[in-house]
């Protein structure tokens, strides 16, 4: 490490280049990760916040909770091993009852209908007080929402219902969209029309399911949840994506940082010659080489984490911007690792320098 | 007198496609405690490939070289590493200088791969014999030509080997210069109880050389 540090604070400009291109596309990385991880949150968030195992949909609905109905008498017939609990869901457009007109306070939300004391009730549910009361995610404050608001809920066919936020919960988010949750009876008057109609989207199990085949009258198929986030719509694709380009990205930082120490290595072949004369051991110049490269990609990933923290800070309002420690951790290690993979070739360039060759001999 | 460093017998041939060229014949060399040996002769000849089988660079097609009494052409490379590590002192035309590290820094690094202590007092006694004691701070692009061979000769010296091999230590300097590092080669060589080994083409340096070999076409032949 020492001739690597010397040779660093000797050469700052060249070496400083160099950071500043890894500092750039780590910043990318951490930027794509922190992006990716926001976004895929804010697809998950409502889900993951049940705590579940599983989820039960009609066979007809083809993955699709909103295309999904189940009969109350099919409730009752499901055994688990553990609780269940019925999860009506719909898609809604709200908008504020009390804006002015010149006032855009429309926005796309998830209706959420669920029982009194149910496990997937988050815990501000308990405080609702009124009849057609509701609680909504946080992030629609961004659009101007507040506690006591009536907001107007549109039917499909036209109709219209009034409800009062009395709550906000946090983290709870379907396909980026806020969840409003409610009483069964709001859902249902909502998306059938009826308080009265015993039909719901799905069951949500927090356990393991048993005799799901005979012991209903439609055909059911249970997910895990992991499975059944799969198949939201557009949920792989996004995260295949993302996973795709960081990947890349990592290895093109290990290419080019391998070929940068190569190239270095290189011009510096006729003064590791004469080390190797002098007896210094090609163990101890290749070990100066994996430190530089270790030293260099250090620096580079720790602007690049505090730039992405940084940019974080300003952006969480506008993006679904989101930290993981345990992600930045996983793609440090990976950073380091094909960085000193690229380095090995130097390693390899060192080995075979003929001392001989190299004093001119 | 104890003999340091000893070629018996050695020869080293070439292939060059199918003709064999035979670029040092029956060679027998020593050279003892306190004695600077110049190697001379034209370009070609034989000087290189003479130092580089002494200095373990090569191995010799017939014979053996001894450093201390030991067998050392027949070691391994890495054995052979280590006792040039030890054991010998190397000085290039060029300098042999790192370009990153100071002028005591240069010296140091033996220690930290050694993990050997620090004689400071040694240290500061060869700086201040080489006349370089005042450039400790300074890099080797901070210095001219003359100080740079001073360095490269503390360097060479700095963790006592038995040997010291100097190619053509004077190449890059002035005359006044080059005089000025034989004389100090000569005056550490003593000093110190050393061999040293000078390849040069320079034959006004022989003045100052205790041994003088010539070599010409591989045949080598003592001339004082």
């Amino acid at each position: 490490m020492y001739l690597a540090w010397k040779e660093l604070k000797q050469s700052k400009g060249k070496f400083a280049l160099i950071i500043v291109l890894v500092t750039l596309i780590s910043y990318l990385v951490y930027f794509l990760t922190s992006l990716a991880y926001g976004l895929a949150s804010s697809y998950t968030n409502g889900i993951n916040k049940w705590q579940a195992d599983n989820i039960i949909l009609n066979y007809d609905a083809n993955d699709n909770v909103m295309m999904s109905y189940l009969a109350d008498a099919e409730y009752d017939r499901v055994e688990v091993d553990g609780q269940k609990a019925k999860l009506g869901f719909f898609p809604a457009i709200i908008s504020l009852d009390n804006a002015p007109a010149d006032v855009d306070t429309r926005e796309a939300i998830y209706v959420f209908g669920i029982e009194d004391n149910s496990f997937i009730a988050p815990d501000q549910f308990a405080d609702i007080t009124l009849s057609n009361g509701v609680v909504i995610d946080e992030s629609i404050k961004d659009a101007g929402y507040k506690l006591g608001d009536t907001i107007i809920i549109t039917r499909t066919n036209g109709d219209t219902l009034e409800w009062v936020i009395e709550g906000f919960t946090t983290k709870t988010t379907y396909q980026t969209a806020p969840i409003i949750y409610t009483s069964m009876d709001n859902y249902r008057l909502y998306a059938f029309g009826n308080a009265a109609v015993p039909v719901f989207s799905a069951i949500v199990v927090k356990g393991s399911v048993n005799n799901l085949a005979n012991a209903t009258s439609s055909i059911l198929v249970s997910y895990t949840i992991p499975d059944f986030i799969n198949t939201l719509p557009g949920y792989t694709a996004q995260v295949l994506t993302f996973s795709l380009m960081i990947g890349f990205l990592i290895l093109i930082v290990a290419f080019v940082l391998g070929i940068f120490i190569y190239v270095l290595t290189l011009q510096k072949i006729n003064m590791f010659g004469v080390m190797k004369a002098q007896g210094i051991a090609s163990s101890y110049i290749a070990k100066s080489v994996i430190w530089q490269t270790i030293i260099l990609v250090f620096f580079g990933m720790i602007i690049g984490l505090a730039l992405t923290i940084v940019s974080g800070i300003f952006l969480a309002a506008v993006a679904p911007f989101a930290f993981n420690v345990l992600f930045y951790f996983g793609i440090s290690v990976a950073f380091i690792a094909f960085a000193l993979i690229g380095g090995l070739f130097s390693v390899r360039a060192v080995t075979k320098i003929d001392p001989l060759k190299a004093m001119g001999a | 007198m104890k003999t340091l460093i000893e070629m018996k017998n050695v020869t080293k041939d070439f292939l060059n496609g199918e003709e064999v060229i035979h670029a040092l014949k029956l060679t027998n060399f020593s050279a003892g405690e306190g004695e600077l040996v110049a190697i001379i002769g034209p370009s070609g000849s034989g000087k290189s490939t003479f130092l580089t089988i002494l200095g373990g660079l090569q191995r010799p097609t017939t014979g053996q070289v001894l450093i201390d009494g030991k067998p050392f052409s027949q070691l391994s490379d890495k054995q052979k590493t280590k006792v040039r590590f030890n054991k010998i002192g190397f000085i290039l035309q060029q300098s042999n200088l790192i370009p990153f590290l100071n002028v005591k820094e240069q010296m140091l690094l033996h220690n930290r791969i050694s993990k050997k202590r620090i004689d400071k007092a040694w240290l500061d006694d060869l700086l201040l014999s080489v006349d370089v004691k005042r450039f400790e701070k300074k890099y080797p692009n901070e210095l001219s030509g003359g100080e740079r061979q001073r360095v490269a000769i503390a360097k060479a010296l700095y963790h006592n080997p038995s040997v010291v091999f100097a190619d053509e230590p004077t190449a890059s300097l002035d005359t006044k210069r080059a005089f000025a590092v034989v004389e100090l080669l000569k005056s550490e060589t003593k000093r110190q109880k050393k061999a040293t080994i000078m390849v040069t083409h320079d034959e006004r340096l022989v003045d100052y050389c205790d041994k003088v070999y010539v070599i010409v076409d591989g045949v080598m032949t003592q001339k004082k």
